[in-house]
């Protein structure tokens, strides 16, 4: 690693970095909600930022991809329409962000830079500092080390910090990364030996106590792409399921969505809204034929486009990072875990 | 590089009823440039304020006719497309999907099977080898709707009839005080109309009872899957792969189709 | 009542980047979640993980909380008619106009009020009916079967008897869900029993469909609408058998509840559940809205309290009875008086505390009487003041309903959205939606939280507490309300449960009610059912329409599934189950001809699989097009034929 690309910040030194970054750009961090809620959230001062907490529940994809995203501006001039595409320009850094968030925010990118390319998408995106902060301890519902997603990443940031104790070791990856490594100025140490070794240290020890990995999904992927999981393991998965479709919006790998005009003063917004495999309508065609009429079909759907074979191939990784949201936020018992283990043991057990 | 989303915006140059809720819409892009498009694509047309759904280009890229879709009020968006008039703007964004191999079709004896609104897809391919009509052979044409006020391009049957280089054949489930020609649902037809599966490609559009019935039959016939080639039914949104609406397995019906022949029908799964 | 300043909170209309936490108002469950908002409108949504409720979920509903406010038809402006239309007025004459004609009208008139409202705007709207215009026709949408529901419950357990907490479900041995396809109407409560039987639990469902729940269950009584009680009572017999075995010390009443049974066999089932009621530590009902008329919903009520008493479940610690309202913040208003039977805070009909307290904290006798309901208040009424519902939406008997609003001389709407009560009204007044005004809601837990404001209502929209108030003084009540926790205050003082709600600080949960004291259980001889019936019965399924409540009508997401059914089944549908379909030779969307001693009707067939054999069901959705069968009836003998 070259000199600029890592270095040391005191802890002490922190929130002067903060104010620094404040002060250039907009700062998005996970900051204190209410009873103990973390939320990632626009910050008005470095205080506001937490350095020691749990995954937020939501993770920071709205940024990437709002829940509701305006597009085009609809208008009427001089009696024609005028049609006004919609670009976010602000510069924002996105500070704290889990390796598992970080591996979702890459896996967005590749989905809306395949051809043709959403090239207002990636201009957002690439206005979006990523710094994330690697994980020396499993989190309650994680797996990301099943999805080579954590707990600390290779790539994918701008700059990765990891909490060594007194100081934040901080690992640059990019030109930007380094730029905003060098707003702590004097802050600003060389990383030494040591601290370089107890990064690599902190790293093992978190792996190793993931323990038994929690999630397999090799044999799950052979059976779901060779079609050999029997219809009834799907109809009594979708009876434990409540078609909520938390598992999509608070996935981070997830991103379908539905288009829709709202009006307002002078004319009309087209947004792009979040939206779900697994609700009923989505595959609702105009005829009112639906192909997933069942939520037996929309719970294979899922779990065919996480974590096929024919989908890995496509785009070079399986469609989870381990995260464990589905987890916490499922109104049913039917989390990708639960259901991967269903496939692999080919009956589910609620 | 215009963004994924932004449609093009048209004007509606021309109206043509077809049916009591079928209109073909021939639209205009107002800025001026090109659109060139296959057979058997489709396009995302904007009403503003009610939103943007897929239509089928229903007319083909060696006439001047421009964009022509024709489309059948099925409800909010499609009431309001029927409510303008020409001269109102709508949006568009396309062409997307495979469309038509009119390359491979060259030099092979051609079926044409339509049921209702699924003429329209269709349409495009016909007047596509109509017009290059040397390059293809024998062309057949066959046609049926509910009742003869549901028949669609009323006035092209009749003129595709008048040809002597064409075979159509046009039937009704139910016929009317006025309706002279043949009875009885689209399968019928088959029996009037010589077929030759070893060198026939057979496009078949039209309500999914239709089409279970009549591949069956072209099957029985001895039609190879790969020979019998249709359109597939999907919500699309996006029209370019994103969205996932129209996703089926890992194939997307807005990229890799919808056209698809009867074998990668068979094939898409999950 | 500060806000704790841990909440990135704030509403100075941008709200870019911030969120508020409020409550969920779709079903009752009370989940809490946070609104964000982008450019001055609500822009998505997120559950709270900590919240004790939603504890990091959400239902599909709760998903789309955000998008009604910003997508739906807004009121915007104060409207009046004059020449026929509507046409936007300032404040001052829209208030003015709407207190003459409500004034001029007293005491004939009527106040309705919606499972929408906050506490604070029930209360007003109570305050304004009973002591303001001197009336007592006061009522919301899906009470009055709920209310007797609860009366039957307590008839037997006391004022306390429907308690009980989501968590007891969860951790409840047993669990007897009736009616309930829970997934649609209450799926928070579907997850506490999804949860419970994955610890092992036994649900036992009762219903005339089988719903994913029944397919859990590890007993399913199959019931023919309005014929509920006759399983309840096998149950009663059942159990009081297992006591009787178990020589139990008798609870008063039990003598004389025998005897009203003795000549009753239970059937094998029944023992069956019976004995897993007796034996388990815990057991808890789930009793879900039903669109049984009043009467029937009490007696049933009474009958399922009466085998929670007889196996020793009723008022047991970890043990609940949870009563589902149909929507929102039903319970709310129930008890912060927008019914026509009681007061604010009052335990029933002529309660004297409730009248002396309201007495002193008006200023004023309320009205004590006892008024007419919804339906009967839309029909006699000659001016209705109208917050937040769309009548003919919600109520039974929509075309009776839109035609007395279309003859009513005073029509005042107070709502956020365009809704067709609102297009007939005299005078609009355009209140705040969901996300854009404060207050609080009560959950059928009795968990009181508040609702936030993140975003301004549009343009001269006003919170509804505030309009209210306004109208209140112009009928000629003093008011000092600065803003909607000094109506929490006022309500506290009034309504004795809620005085915990209104010290509450921002920091907690929100409050529990305060529980009434314990009267002791009180058996008796239940009401014989109706003699059975041999034939198909036609009935609702479900009680409310979701797609008529404007918070789905106008989500772009959830309005999908509603639009399209409503598409698909343009002249309503009958369900039907396969067997009746094919005795009958119909198949999906053959007529289906209907006879009852009321009418007759042909309706669409909907061949279904989860139906009983001799039910018929017409969603509620279409209630209307079996009107003239039902006539008036929650169930009803039919014969059929091919249409």
């Amino acid at each position: 690693m070259r000199q600029q690309d890592v270095g040391t910040i005191a802890k002490p030194d922190l929130r002067e970095w903060v104010e620094r970054l404040l002060a250039e750009a907009e700062v998005i961090a996970p900051t204190p909600a209410h009873g103990g809620d973390v939320l990632f959230a626009t910050i008005r001062s470095a205080d506001e930022v937490l350095w020691d907490f749990e995954n937020p529940l939501a993770p920071p994809k709205p940024l990437v991809l709002p829940q509701t995203e305006p597009l085009v501006r609809i208008r009427r001039r001089n009696g024609r329409l005028a049609l006004e595409p919609v670009d976010d320009a602000r510069p924002r850094v996105l500070l704290n962000a889990r390796s598992c968030d970080v591996k979702g925010m890459a896996f967005l990118r590749q989905m809306m830079a395949a051809e043709p390319a959403d090239e207002a998408w990636l201009r957002r995106a690439d206005r979006l500092t990523l710094v994330s902060l690697a994980c020396n301890d499993p989190c309650r519902q994680g797996f990301c080390v099943c999805c080579d997603a954590g707990p600390s990443l290779r790539e994918g940031y701008d700059l990765q910090l990891t909490d060594l104790g007194d100081r934040l070791l901080a690992e640059a990856a990019s030109e930007r990364g380094r730029r905003t490594l060098a707003a702590a100025g004097r802050a600003l140490r060389p990383a030494r030996e040591q601290d370089l070794d107890r990064r690599a240290e902190l790293e093992g020890e978190a792996r190793r106590r993931f323990g038994r990995e929690t999630c397999h999904f090799g044999s799950a992927m052979r059976r779901l792409s060779a079609g050999r999981v029997e219809p009834e393991l799907w109809e009594q998965a979708s009876d434990w399921c409540q078609q909520c479709g938390a598992c999509s919006y608070l996935c981070p790998v997830c991103y379908c969505f539905s288009v829709a005009d709202r009006r307002e003063d002078g004319g009309f917004l087209r947004c792009r809204l979040w939206d779900s495999c697994q609700l009923s309508a989505f595959t609702l065609e105009a005829s009112g034929h639906n192909p997933r009429h069942q939520p037996a079909e929309r719970i294979k759907r899922r779990l065919f486009h996480k974590v096929s074979a024919q989908y890995y191939r496509r785009d070079g990784s399986v469609g989870c990072v381990g995260c464990g949201r589905c987890v916490r936020a499922c109104l049913g018992t039917t989390d990708l875990p639960a259901l991967v283990a269903a496939v692999r043991e080919g009956t589910w057990n609620g | 590089m215009a963004d994924l989303f932004l449609p093009r915006l048209a004007e509606i140059a021309e109206v043509r009823e077809e049916t009591c809720d079928t209109r073909t819409f021939r639209l205009r892009l107002l800025d001026g440039n090109g659109f060139a498009f296959r057979p058997g694509q489709f396009l995302e047309l904007s009403v503003f304020g009610h939103g943007e759904a897929p239509f089928c280009l229903a007319g083909s890229p060696t006439r001047n006719g421009g964009i022509e879709t024709t489309v059948r009020r099925v409800g909010q968006l499609t009431d309001a497309l029927h409510a303008l008039r020409v001269g109102d703007e709508v949006g568009l964004r396309g062409p997307f999907g495979n469309g038509f191999d009119v390359e491979a079709a060259r030099s092979r004896d051609l079926l044409f099977v339509g049921g209702g609104i699924g003429l329209p897809p269709l349409r495009g391919l016909i007047w596509n080898v109509l017009d290059e009509r040397e390059r293809f052979g024998e062309v057949t044409v066959l046609y049926g709707a509910r009742t003869p006020a549901d028949l669609v391009y009323k006035e092209e049957l009749a003129a595709w009839a008048a040809r002597s280089d064409v075979r159509v054949e046009v039937t009704v489930d139910r016929g009317d005080r006025d309706w002279q020609g043949h009875v009885g649902v689209v399968p019928t037809l088959f029996e009037k109309v010589p077929l030759r599966p070893a060198t026939t490609l057979a496009y078949v559009c039209g309500p999914p009872v239709m089409i279970g019935f009549v591949v069956k039959d072209l099957l029985k016939r001895g039609f190879p899957e790969e020979a019998i080639i249709s359109t597939l039914e999907r919500m699309m949104q996006c029209g370019v792969g994103k969205c996932n609406h129209c996703a089926i397995g890992h194939r997307y019906v807005c990229r890799d189709g919808p056209v698809f022949n009867y074998r990668q029908m068979r094939e898409l799964c999950e | 009542m500060a806000e704790k300043p841990g909440v990135p909170h704030h509403s100075d209309g941008a709200a870019n980047g911030r969120a508020a936490l409020t409550t969920c108002p779709f079903c009752s469950c009370g989940c809490g979640l946070y609104i964000h908002g982008e450019a001055g409108v609500l822009a998505g949504v997120t559950p709270s993980e900590h919240h004790p409720v939603s504890q990091g979920r959400l239902c599909a509903r709760g998903w789309a909380a955000h998008e009604a406010p910003a997508w739906g038809e807004r009121l915007t402006e104060p409207l009046l008619r004059r020449d026929g239309v509507l046409r936007p007025v300032g404040w001052e004459e829209a208030l003015a106009h709407a207190a003459e004609g409500l004034r001029r009208a007293a005491p004939a008139v009527g106040v309705l009020g919606s499972a929408r409202a906050t506490n604070e705007e029930c209360y007003l709207l109570a305050r304004i009916g009973r002591q303001a215009l001197g009336t007592a026709n006061l009522d919301s949408a899906h009470r009055s079967s709920y209310q007797a529901q609860l009366d039957g419950l307590a008839l037997v357990g006391g004022p306390g008897a429907a308690q009980g907490t989501l968590d007891d479900l969860e951790a409840s041995e047993v669990i007897l869900l009736v009616e309930g396809d829970l997934t649609s109407t209450h799926p928070r409560v579907g997850l506490s029993i999804l949860r419970a039987l994955r610890r092992g639990a036994r649900l036992v469902t009762v219903g005339s469909s089988r719903t994913q729940f029944a397919r859990l269950a590890a007993e399913h009584v199959p019931v023919v609408p309005g014929r509920e009680r006759e399983a309840f009572l096998g149950l009663v017999a059942a159990a009081l058998e297992s006591r009787e075995r178990a020589r139990t010390e008798a609870l008063p009443g039990e003598a004389e509840l025998r005897a009203g049974l003795a000549g009753r066999t239970p059937l094998e089932p029944e023992r069956r559940v019976a004995a897993w009621f007796a034996d388990a530590p815990r057991a808890s009902l789930v009793l879900g809205p039903t669109n049984a008329d009043a009467d029937e919903a009490f007696e049933s009520a009474r009958v399922l309290a009466t085998l929670l008493a007889v196996s020793g479940h009723l008022r047991r610690p970890g043990s609940a009875v949870l009563l589902l309202p149909a929507r929102g913040n039903l319970r709310g208003a129930c008890e912060l008086g927008l019914t026509p039977d009681r007061l604010p805070g009052a335990r029933g009909p002529f309660d004297e505390e409730a009248l002396g307290r309201l007495r002193t904290v008006w200023g004023r006798e309320p009205t004590p009487a006892t008024g007419l309901d919804a339906e009967a208040t839309v029909q006699l009424a000659s001016a209705l003041l109208v917050f937040a519902e769309d009548l003919p939406g919600a109520l039974p008997s929509p075309g009776a309903v839109r035609a007395a609003l279309e003859r009513a001389r005073c029509l005042v709407v107070l709502d956020a959205f365009l809704t067709p009560t609102a297009r007939l009204a005299h005078v609009v007044l355009p209140v705040a939606a969901f996300g854009e005004t404060d207050g609080t809601v009560t959950s059928f837990e009795g968990r009181v939280q508040r609702v936030r404001r993140l975003v301004a209502p549009p343009r001269s929209a006003r919170p509804g507490w505030r309009v209210l108030a306004d109208l209140l003084e112009r009928l000629g009540a003093a008011t000092s309300f600065r803003s909607a926790d000094d109506v929490l205050a006022e309500v506290a003082g009034a309504v004795p449960a809620y005085a915990d709600a209104a010290q509450a600080d921002g920091s907690g949960w929100g409050a529990a009610l305060r529980l009434p004291r314990d009267t002791g259980i009180a058996l008796g001889p239940l009401e014989a059912p109706s003699p059975p019936v041999a034939g198909p019965v036609l009935a609702w399924d479900g009680a409310l329409d979701w797609g008529s409540d404007p918070l789905v009508a106008f989500s772009p997401t959830l309005r999908r599934d509603h639009l399209s059914r409503r598409k698909l089944h343009p002249r309503g549908v009958v369900g039907l189950s396969l067997g009746m379909a094919q005795q009958l030779g119909v198949r999906a969307g053959d007529p289906v001809r209907l006879t009852s001693s009321s009418g007759e009707t042909t309706l669409p067939a909907g061949p279904r699989g989860d139906l009983e054999p001799d039910v018929l069901l017409v969603p509620y959705a279409f209630r209307e097009a079996a009107a003239v069968v039902m006539g008036g009836a929650a169930a009803r003998e039919v014969r059929l034929a091919r249409g």
